[in-house]
């Protein structure tokens, strides 16, 4: 994907909202790892993956167990698998290729945060950050789960002695929300605790090997990653986001872990685990919002690690805070009167898509100015006048100096033409073909045209279920929600459209009056009227973008003149 | 069978001579675009008598006849499983047609005249097609909704080829420009242009995305190196200057440039040297269509109205040349 021509400026941020994807009640979203797909969990328990080169949907995982809202999905490395968590306590794996369920695990709480173990092609452990306690490692074939320790006494290693700012007045188990994720080869996990400290376990023996306090000690309620590994992010209750550089190795960073762990031997204990930890991250740059002290949520790094992204759903708003690794803030996008809910950042490209408490999912894009210069190579653009100002032979006739040019390409060196080059983005790809990067997409036949308009018209309607979502997106470019009814014009074609509307003109001539258009787009609620209305919509809709209620008396003129 | 003659004696010692197999009958009008299947084991080949012809490589069979256009068809393309084939035809539409039933699937309409060419991409999501009203169209496979259109040219698009990984298209024109474009986005990102603007009839990526090959109606081939802008290479001796003719790479047994012609030839020149090895003679028309089979040494080319057919051309091994 990173051909050297496409604009070196791309790696930047987004700017504007470039459309929205609609399909059921998406809640949450996550890109797989080259971002050619996006998996959203939705409301009613399903997992909508959505091509996102074409932005239409390539497949629907559904089962009938499988009915409550979905709180977080995940993609394996490979994008063969996906986890998804539920409100009904459960974890279920999907086989993305058949769609079919490979194994569901129900746990005592709901999940909100699940992950994969990111190292393995075949994953079988995940990472299940509960509500209210602390996180489990959960093998999806055995069901059983591991309670990670999420903070460490004097007593010992691994206890989990509550702290007594937690505790409820009535003695009960602490509401200890952790946040917890793997590092880029899973061999270790970064745990987040109430406590206001990261604790790095390891993944196989659940040792706690470091502890890094965070200043503050607040709840940490987000941990999280760059692509690529080198920086962590944590999200806290005092409204600050913190990246930490990772001082450790990427690959075999457990052992290296260890062999810190055990050159140290000044101190014991808890000293011991922090001198250890202060190995592993250094603190590199805090973000807040002084003014309006935001409670940030779903924050994430871009896709090459350069720009931080938080989000604030503070008062139903739907705001992206960006900023670049120094601390700047650079751009605040503003998106509709919906609160947030879900963000995530393209892997690769300056994208970021987020889901709004609407079921909808945002596409924020850079505003692309067309580059004139990419049409007319012989053309330079410039940012303001200059002044030219002529060589003294410019228009000067010298015809043998002309022919010169021609003959200066060497055409006897050698090219390659076959070898391809890897794409520097996924250079630790080292089993790339195994990965899934697209589904397969099969096309849905085409309904039959029919000859009569009015059947024609309702069959058409009802077959717009199962094509019901794509073309919401070209209307989607108006910002409204398109009735299903257009759909399937599109597909069976611009003659039919034209038949329905032709025979509409011919009765709406003998109702010129406005209001008579207007009843009638009202009654017009009926399939025939409904389509040709939509019909003609869709195409003009260059010049109207208000809804069908408003459309009757200019539409009219629209009619006779084009259809005369 | 007509054995063919080689020219250029020195250039032709390394060269395996390629030779007439068979000769493909059927069409009844005109032979307009002939594919290899991204595996190999079909065919396909379409005409200007509406029909799709789909054929078995192995025994070189006819396998299907597809039958639903309007018009002559101009184009046609495999997708990348050699499931499903995407035809363009004058009658303003791309078809998308399933190999396994035979049967037309989805029809693409929206462009306002003739379909010209027409490729799927190598995830087969999308299709890309050029057309006579100037513009080139993307297209879903799975709703058959236009995706995009792009305001691509001033004259008829002749060609449109996706890279090696989908992410670039290249589209070329009578107006005398290759423009490459950004398949996700639709943005323009570079135009390739020569000082005398020929006509541009073909267009293609190579097999590693990195350069052009390009054919004017000035009877030259050019292979270009697009982010540079300039062209590495030029190919002539055969004839182009009225009609669409594409050319291919063949990369099973040695690299060359393959091109029909209109002086009823295939032509094969040597990558790097650009010297023509061969001259495959035996069509009585304008060779309009040649497609390379992607792991064997067979070249298939299909000829215009006076001659209709299909030939296959396979490289001779020893073993058979001594038989003889």
């Amino acid at each position: 994907m990173n051909v050297p021509i496409i604009d070196p400026l791309q790696g930047d941020f987004p700017e504007v909202i470039e459309e929205y994807l609609q399909h059921g009640n998406m809640k949450c979203i996550a890109f797989n790892r080259r971002g050619t797909l996006l998996a959203a969990g939705c409301a009613d328990g399903s997992c909508v993956i959505w091509d996102f080169e074409t932005r239409g949907v390539a497949k629907e995982l559904r089962d009938k167990d499988c009915i409550a809202p979905i709180t977080s999905v995940c993609w394996s490395k490979y994008g063969r698998h996906i986890l998804a968590s539920a409100t009904d306590k459960s974890l279920t794996l999907w086989n993305v290729v058949n769609g079919e369920k490979m194994a569901r695990v129900t746990l005592q709480q709901t999940t909100l945060h699940a992950r994969l173990h990111p190292g393995s092609s075949t994953p079988s452990f995940c990472l299940a950050c509960p509500l209210s306690s602390a996180p489990i490692l959960v093998d999806l074939n055995t069901g059983s789960s591991t309670v990670l320790p999420v903070s460490v006494s004097d007593a010992g290693n691994g206890t989990t002695a509550p702290h007594p700012r937690n505790k409820f007045s009535d003695g009960s188990p602490p509401f200890t929300p952790t946040a917890a994720t793997f590092n880029k080869y899973g061999d270790l996990i970064y745990v987040g605790n109430s406590r206001g400290e990261i604790l790095i376990v390891d993944s196989k023996n659940i040792w706690v090997h470091a502890i890094i306090p965070i200043s503050g000690g607040s709840v940490v309620k987000d941990i999280v990653f760059s692509r690529n590994g080198q920086y962590l992010l944590t999200n806290s209750n005092d409204r600050v986001l913190r990246v930490y550089e990772n001082l450790l190795p990427q690959k075999f960073a457990a052992k290296e872990l260890e062999a810190i762990s055990s050159n140290d031997n000044e101190f014991q204990g808890i000293e011991k685990l922090k001198v250890v930890g202060s190995k592993c991250l250094l603190l590199f740059r805090e973000f807040q919002d002084a003014v309006t002290k935001i409670q940030w949520k779903a924050p994430c790094f871009s896709g090459d690690g350069e720009w931080v992204i938080g989000a604030s759903a503070s008062k139903g708003e739907h705001k992206l805070y960006i900023w670049d690794r120094a601390g700047y803030l650079v751009k605040i996008l503003e998106g509709p009167k919906e609160a947030l809910i879900d963000l995530a950042w393209h892997p690769v490209r300056p994208l970021v898509v987020s889901v709004s408490v609407a079921g909808l999912v945002y596409i924020w894009a850079k505003d692309h100015t067309e580059n004139w210069s990419a049409f007319a190579p012989d053309f330079k653009e410039l940012e303001e006048n200059e002044e030219y100002i002529e060589r003294e032979d410019e228009f000067d006739l010298m015809p043998e100096s002309e022919k010169a040019k021609d003959l200066d390409i060497n055409q006897d060196e050698e090219i390659d033409i076959v070898t391809i080059e890897k794409d520097s983005a996924f250079s630790d790809s080292d089993a790339s073909q195994e990965e899934l990067c697209f589904l397969p997409a099969i096309p849905l036949p085409d309904v039959p045209e029919q000859q009569d308009k009015c059947l024609g018209s309702s069959s058409k309607l009802e077959d717009s279920n199962h094509s019901g979502s794509p073309f919401s997106i070209e209307a989607a470019q108006n910002g409204q929600a398109i009735l299903p009814a257009s759909s399937p014009l599109e597909v069976v074609g611009n003659s039919t459209a034209e038949e329905a509307v032709e025979t509409s003109s011919l009765k709406r001539k003998r109702k010129p009056s406005a209001k008579g258009m207007e009843l009638q787009a009202e009654k017009g609620r009926k399939p025939s009227t409904k389509i040709k209305l939509s019909g003609k919509s869709s195409k003009s809709k260059n010049k109207h973008g208000d809804g069908l209620d408003t459309n009757g008396s200019v539409l009219e003129d629209d009619v006779t003149d084009d259809y005369l | 069978m007509a054995a063919a003659s080689t020219d250029g004696g020195a250039a032709a010692a390394t060269h395996q001579p390629y030779v007439l197999r068979e000769t493909l009958v059927g069409h009844k009008r005109a032979v307009s675009s002939v594919k290899f299947s991204p595996d190999g084991s079909l065919l396909a080949s379409a005409s200007a008598d509406k029909t799709l012809r789909v054929w078995s490589t192995a025994d070189l069979s006819l396998c299907a006849e597809l039958s639903g256009h309007d018009e002559g068809v101009s184009d046609v393309s495999f997708s990348a499983d050699g499931r499903y084939l995407c035809s363009a035809s004058d009658d303003r539409t791309i078809r998308i047609w399933d190999l396994a039933t035979a049967a037309p699937l989805k029809t693409f309409t929206g462009h306002t005249n003739y379909a010209f060419c027409c490729s799927f991409n190598p995830q087969s999501n999308m299709i890309a097609s050029g057309s006579f009203d100037e513009t080139v169209r993307v297209w879903e496979v799975k709703s058959g909704k236009c995706l995009r259109v792009l305001p691509a040219h001033s004259e008829p698009v002749t060609a449109v080829d996706f890279n090696h990984d989908g992410s670039l298209i290249v589209s070329s024109s009578y107006d005398g420009l290759c423009r490459i474009w950004d398949s996700a986005t639709g943005h323009c990102m570079k135009t390739l242009i020569d000082d005398e603007s020929p006509p541009v009839s073909f267009v293609k990526f190579s097999p590693n995305g990195k350069f052009v090959l390009a054919a004017t109606l000035d009877s030259t081939l050019r292979l270009w190196n697009f982010s540079a802008g300039k062209f590495l290479k030029t190919y002539t001796g055969h004839i182009n200057s009225k009609f669409c003719i594409p050319a291919a790479f063949s990369v099973t047994n040695g690299k060359y440039i393959v091109s029909g012609s209109e002086d009823n030839c295939v032509y094969l020149w040597e990558l790097q040297t650009r010297k023509i090895v061969q001259k495959l003679k035996g069509h009585t028309d304008t060779v309009i269509a040649v497609s390379c089979h992607p792991s064997e040494n067979v070249v298939a080319s299909g000829a215009l109205g006076k001659d209709k057919t299909v030939k296959i051309w396979i490289q001779e091994d020893e073993d058979q040349k001594e038989a003889e």
